[in-house]
């Protein structure tokens, strides 16, 4: 299956669904040290759901980070 | 006095953003001398793995708890109300904060708030628990709407974002203060230099947020001080009640018995 994390493609091979948590390692070194959020497919996902929500073949996830604003 | 943010009461009412500084020491220094108690920041797609945006936001920490101030989560970048909402939940999920700073742009050359959305994301998120802070246009009815949705706070911009041109329309910001005297009015965006926010203060808004023109100043640090002090010399110049303008001139000093010369006349 193929999903989008922050626009950038990955490839899970032989998956035909994982979880958030799952599809993070993908994207992360250490997801526990980091203060992040995350939305799939533009909707907020709550961090204690991360093992039971379900990322499908062509699902996008963004990640968010804290960043100065005005 | 204080300024009231839905019930709690801070001693500034400056609210001062965190971006466009020229470093992040720069930007903590600038806070601290700007006074304020509350601060912008924001969330945006990063790589997790660099280190960049963990510092800017300890920064961020450091400087909100030694103020003993609060967080100021915006939802910049957002063009709908289901993108706003969206992004107002990871922010109060991260920032542990139901504060929330509600941008909801409908035009890409001037950034001016969408109302139709910006009402939709109010109403939802006000539901939901979250106290908004409507950043908007200088547009009494809407500023109305909001207020009646359960916004105490609103912010009607007083020129695009990040222009510096100052209170674009004097007349429309009287009109919303004079219209709603129970809400707490912010100007946020578009101010260029201390003699707005203290114009504002005249008005008698509540408090002035905004960020690119300290941020932008040759120095950031002065700059913040010096709209602190405007601030504070308009909120006293409010309070002590603004004499009436006159058209005809009227002498200051006294005419009875003026000096010799008028004497002969």
């Amino acid at each position: 299956m193929n999903i989008h994390i922050n626009g950038k493609a990955y490839s899970v091979g032989g998956e035909a669904q994982i979880s958030v948590s799952s599809a993070l390692t993908l994207h992360f070194v250490e997801p526990q040290r980091s203060t992040f959020a995350v939305a799939l497919n533009g909707d907020f996902v709550g961090n204690t759901d991360y093992d039971t929500t379900i990322v499908n073949n062509g699902d996008s996830i963004d990640v968010l980070l804290p960043i100065q604003g005005g | 006095m204080s300024l009231n943010i839905y019930g709690q009461q801070l001693d500034s009412r400056f609210l001062i953003g965190s971006a466009l500084y020229p470093s992040p020491h720069v930007m903590k220094q600038a806070i601290l001398a700007s006074g304020s108690q509350v601060v912008t920041l924001s969330l945006k797609r990063q790589n997790p793995n660099e280190q960049s945006g963990q510092q800017i936001w300890q920064y961020l920490q450091e400087v909100v708890t030694e103020v003993n101030g609060h967080l100021l989560p915006n939802t910049a970048g957002c063009k709908t109300a289901k993108e706003a909402v969206t992004l107002a939940k990871m922010s109060r999920e991260i920032f542990k904060t139901d504060w929330l700073k509600l941008e909801v742009i409908g035009d890409d050359y001037n950034l001016q708030p969408d109302p139709i959305e910006l009402l939709s994301a109010a109403e939802q998120l006000i539901a939901d628990g979250f106290k908004v802070l409507p950043y908007c246009t200088d547009d009494l009815v809407l500023c109305q709407r909001l207020y009646d949705l359960g916004c105490q706070v609103i912010m009607p911009w007083a020129s695009p974002i990040g222009t510096g041109k100052g209170l674009m329309n004097p007349y429309n910001l009287e009109t919303i203060r004079l219209r709603l005297p129970e809400a707490t009015l912010i100007l946020d965006a578009g101010i260029g230099k201390p003699s707005d926010a203290c114009l504002a203060m005249e008005m008698g808004y509540d408090g002035v947020l905004l960020n690119s023109a300290v941020a932008l100043a040759d120095n950031p640090v002065l700059m913040a001080k010096a709209f602190s002090q405007a601030l504070l010399a308009g909120e006293q110049g409010y309070l002590a009640g603004i004499m009436q303008q006159r058209q005809t001139a009227h002498p200051s000093t006294p005419t009875l018995d003026t000096p010799f010369w008028h004497q002969n006349s």
